[in-house]
């Protein structure tokens, strides 16, 4: 067992894990960090991406002890009900969100696509998400929110924050 | 109603048909939306389920002690009551077929659960899972379904219940069906041309995002509280009462928010009982989370092989059909009865034929279980007969659409909405033209002929058309249970609960029924709140599944709004001297409020807010209806689909550059969400008709994708590049028996696409192809003439 302090969208959490604990079951069975979602465990479906020091990572294939004094953002840490993200409000406004149990992890993969590339086509857009599946929507509705979010183009401001 | 009111009933639309915000958006998008698997409970127990590595095998013995040492609690067959079930309730109970228990001593297909334990981590649950000791007698098993018909097949079950009584099963039939109209033998005879060809379907995944998972907690009166993932909260309260014996009023079953459906939770699905039973032993919460590989062991959609038949007349009429159908049900029966009644539906529905013949037979095998998924043996019967349409049409050079147009089943004509029993007449239909108008969108006319394309890169352009019920209420009972509750309650400020036991799956359902109680009531879509719902605060709602959420659910709530309104206006003609008859609600165009007025009175006016204080402060009560409403029609919602296909015939790889979705679905409550259900549909049909499939090793019994989602193959954005260029209109209807208008969409999404992808295929390449999915190397085979299952010229 180890104890490792991971910051989580900014606030430091503390807790003691077993080596070969992944990230996304300790974020979500021991600190209730829920928004991140599993959906398979396996690396296929991206569902549990965060961003670790602002690269998007699938929280199932990364160790808890990896993350260890290491910065995680969640969908959560980008925006809120009050104050939501350029990328959550184009996800609803484009009806990119059914389900939604996808989307957190999408939100974040698109997060990190913009930080890298701030004007992407749409090709690039979904090759940018490509590890994120998605029952619900088809995609072209999440590459429409994506495509408007980046043309809005305040997102590089509001994810440096 | 006629058009002229019909037509100033949707110039008056004020909520209905606008855009908005969807009222779990801003939940899901910043993370605090809570799905069943995100749930927790102080003290609770993590659960895994120990399961069989073989396909078919008798449990000898089954050693919990060492489990029992670690701490945890164990279950084992001997701990679950021995009641057989049938975790899909939606039909009669006369019709419902019972083979299973919460834990057998038999297992039927690799996955199926015998024991179960829950200790206080994941982690120690897994460890002490696998120190569980069971002694397997391993028995034969079969695979396949015409294998499992043979006379030397293993036996997988000796009976099962049907209803309550014993019904022995034999050659492994789960059960058989025949539905007949008239004399095919006298319609084959009268045709000049007969059609006859073999069809075949995959089993294919649900692949909903979300694993099932279920929590369960004990109460101190012996109940229990529930949450799990589910399309309906009411059945499972009534089957677990069943299997635990408990009365309905001891148990809650809470909504939860589900991460994708298409089906497979129209039944309560197997973790719901172990979770319970696990959680009643252990008198603490238990949380059961299945893993992908567990997940996909549960369920899968029902495969079919179709050998259709077609008898026509050489101006394109049709005279006579036979659908013979083979579905192999895998290792339980999710009623595959109602399934086969929905087929023949479906055909029946599809195109006039004064003579038809329906047998549907559903076999039993060691594999997952097939239950509902989006369709319902839609996709199934419409890609059969929508080939055949398509070589009807060149066997008399008729074009494909004008084929269509003659035979369809339209206005005035009767509907098959659930099988023989649920049948309506057809009100409204959009047939004629979303093909008329969808052709020039895709660019029919310049199609051309496959024989006149060469080239590496083949574009073709394909047809499918067909419909989905909405719901399954009739004039008359059916088999099918099928009736909503609402309850609408005015609140003292002028906002406006909805509570009903309805699901929303990610499509809008419940955003569409809150917009018809805000059409209703006068107030703003803002101010008419979803209440949460659990079973203890909502009456029974069958499930929200059949593409039933607007039509019926919405019907049941617009009935309530109707009846709490009238409740407000007896108040509000109390107050301001106006006979209640005379009143009128609409909302304040800036606040949104409701207002109450005599036309042309200005003095005549109070808000909703204000007599719904009043009369609370007055003790006259509170403006609340509860309704519980059935649907005396099924509605079809028809849609079509055109496609066009790209194929590389070099390497035999498809893509699909265009589309155009349309769909008749009456009044349109929210035009983007149901442009989003189009979108979706399109692209889980074309999976269908070109990636998804389960097979199985027939040695070890186990899927070949071995229950991991890069081995199953699902599209992905980049995959689905090419369907950039997707056109989705709606046809301009009005449903006279829906809420304001509405008929249902959801599943009609998916039902054509299979169909239209197949016909593309053959305008691109000339080849028919029977079987779906159909693969790159089936398409480099078919080119270059090589054996291949599934193909055969046109
Ligand atoms: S849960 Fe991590 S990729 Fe699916
Ligand atoms: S919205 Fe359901 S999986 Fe994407």
């Amino acid at each position: 067992m180890q104890d490792i302090e991971i910051k989580v969208n900014g606030r430091p959490m503390r807790t003691t894990v077993a080596v070969d604990e992944t990230l996304v079951d300790v974020l979500r069975q021991r600190l209730g960090v829920v928004e991140v979602k599993n959906g398979c465990g396996q690396g296929d479906c991206g569902a549990c991406t965060v961003l670790l020091d602002g690269e998007a990572v699938n929280s199932c294939l990364t160790l808890a002890v990896q993350a260890d004094g290491r910065q995680v953002t969640t969908t959560r840490g980008l925006g809120t009900a009050e104050d939501p993200h350029p990328l959550q409000t184009a996800f609803i406004e484009h009806g990119a969100v059914q389900c939604g149990f996808c989307s957190s992890g999408m939100i974040l993969s698109a997060a990190s696509l913009l930080q890298q590339n701030a004007a992407p086509t749409r090709d690039e857009i979904r090759e940018g998400i490509s590890g994120n599946l998605c029952r619900c929507t088809g995609y072209t509705k999440i590459v429409d929110a994506i495509d408007e979010a980046a043309k809005a183009g305040s997102s590089e401001e509001r994810s440096a924050r | 109603m006629g058009r002229e009111a019909r037509e100033m009933e949707a110039r008056e639309l004020r909520t209905v048909g606008a855009v908005t915000r969807r009222k779990d958006g801003l939940a899901k998008v910043t993370g605090t939306e809570t799905y069943a698997s995100d749930m927790e409970l102080p003290y609770m127990l993590h659960a895994r389920v120990l399961r069989s590595p073989y396909p078919h095998a008798r449990v000898v013995s089954i050693d919990t002690s060492a489990a029992e040492r670690m701490g945890a609690i164990c279950i084992t067959p001997d701990d679950v009551p021995d009641i057989r079930y049938n975790e899909r309730q939606v039909s009669v109970p006369v019709k419902t077929y019972r083979d299973r228990t919460v834990l057998p001593w038999v297992v039927r297909q690799v996955g199926e659960g015998v024991a179960a334990v829950a200790a206080r981590t994941e982690a120690l649950a897994e460890r002490a899972m696998r120190a569980i000791k069971v002694e397997w007698e391993e028995l034969p098993a079969v695979f396949d379904a015409h294998k499992a018909m043979a006379d030397d097949a293993p036996q997988i079950y000796e009976n099962v219940l049907l209803g309550d009584a014993e019904f022995p099963i034999e050659h492994n039939v789960a059960c058989f069906r025949q539905v007949s109209v008239g004399d095919v033998a006298v319609g084959f005879e009268e045709a000049d041309l007969i059609v006859e060809r073999e069809y075949q379907t995959g089993r294919v995944y649900h692949a909903q995002m979300e694993p099932k998972a279920a929590l369960c907690r004990p109460l101190a009166d012996g109940g229990i509280e529930l949450w799990a993932t589910l399309q309906s909260i009411h059945n499972t309260r009534q089957l677990l009462g069943r299997i635990f014996d408990l009365p309905l009023s001891r148990i809650r079953v809470h909504r939860s928010t589900i991460g994708g459906a298409f089906g497979s939770s129209i039944q309560m699905n197997t973790p719901v009982a172990i979770c319970v039973a696990l959680a009643l032993k252990a008198r603490k919460p238990v949380k059961l989370v299945l893993t992908r590989e567990e997940d996909m062991y549960d369920h899968c959609k029902y495969p079919a092989e179709i050998s259709l038949k077609y008898g026509v007349k050489r101006d394109g009429t049709i005279v006579a059909g036979e659908l013979k159908t083979l579905v192999d049900i895998g290792a339980h029966n999710i009623q595959a009865y109602p399934l086969l009644g929905c087929m023949s539906g479906w055909f029946v529905s599809l195109y006039r034929m004064p003579h038809m013949n329906f047998e549907g037979t559903a076999v039993y095998t060691n594999k997952t279980p097939a239950c509902a998924m989006q369709g319902y043996g839609n996709p199934d019967v419409s890609f059969a007969v929508e080939s055949h349409m398509d070589i009807i049409a060149e066997k008399l050079d008729i074009d494909p659409i004008e084929l269509r147009i003659k035979n369809y089943v339209g206005l005035g004509e009767e509907f098959w909405g659930q099988g023989p029993t649920v049948r309506s007449i057809i009100r409204s239909c959009g047939v004629e033209e979303m093909l008329r108008k969808g052709a020039p969108m895709i660019g029919w006319d310049e199609r051309g002929r496959p024989e006149d394309k060469t080239g590496r890169y083949r574009r073709g352009i394909g047809v499918g058309r067909t419909f989905h019920t909405s719901g399954t209420g009739a004039a008359m009972p059916g088999e099918v249970i099928d009736y909503s509750t609402a309850m609408v309650t005015v609140n003292e400020d002028g906002s406006v609960d909805m509570s009903t036991a309805l699901m929303c799956h990610g499509g809008g359902t419940l955003d569409a029924c809150a917009k018809l109680v805000a059409e209703e009531m006068g107030v703003s879509f803002d101010l008419v709140g979803v209440s949460p719902a659990s079973t203890t605060d909502t009456g029974y709602d069958v499930c929200t599944h059949a593409t039933r959420g607007v039509y019926c659910g919405g019907g049941s709530a617009v009935k309530a709004a109707k009846s709490a309104k009238a409740v407000l206006l007896d108040f509000a003609s109390r107050l301001i001297e106006v006979n209640p008859e005379a009143l009128q609600i609409a909302p304040d165009p800036v606040t949104g409020e409701g207002v109450i007025f005599l036309e042309g009175a200005a003095d005549k006016r109070i808000t909703v807010g204000e007599v719904a204080k009043t009369a609370q402060l007055k003790g006259w009560g509170t403006a609340i209806a509860v309704e519980s409403h059935r649907m005396v029609n099924c509605p079809p919602c028809f849609v079509t689909n055109f496609v066009e296909v790209e194929v590389d015939t070099w390497t035999g790889e498809v893509r699909v550059p265009r589309a155009v979705c349309a769909v008749d679905a009456g009044t349109v409550v929210n035009p983007d969400l149901a442009a989003g259900q189009l979108e979706g549909g399109l692209c889980r049909g074309i999976g269908q008709a070109l990636l998804e499939d389960t097979a199985y090793d027939p040695v070890t019994g186990e899927m070949t994708c071995g229950g991991m989602y890069i081995d199953y193959k699902l599209y992905t954005a980049e995959d689905m590049a090419p369907v950039d260029d997707v056109k989705v209109f709606f046809a301009d209807t009005y449903e006279p028996s829906g809420p304001f208008g509405a008929k249902g969409i959801g599943e009609a999404a998916n039902n054509a696409v299979a169909a239209a992808v197949m016909n593309a295929l053959q305008n691109a390449l000339g080849i028919r192809f029977q079987f779906i999915p159909i693969t790159p190397d089936m398409i480099l085979a078919a080119i270059h003439g090589w054996a291949c299952e599934g193909v055969l010229p046109a």
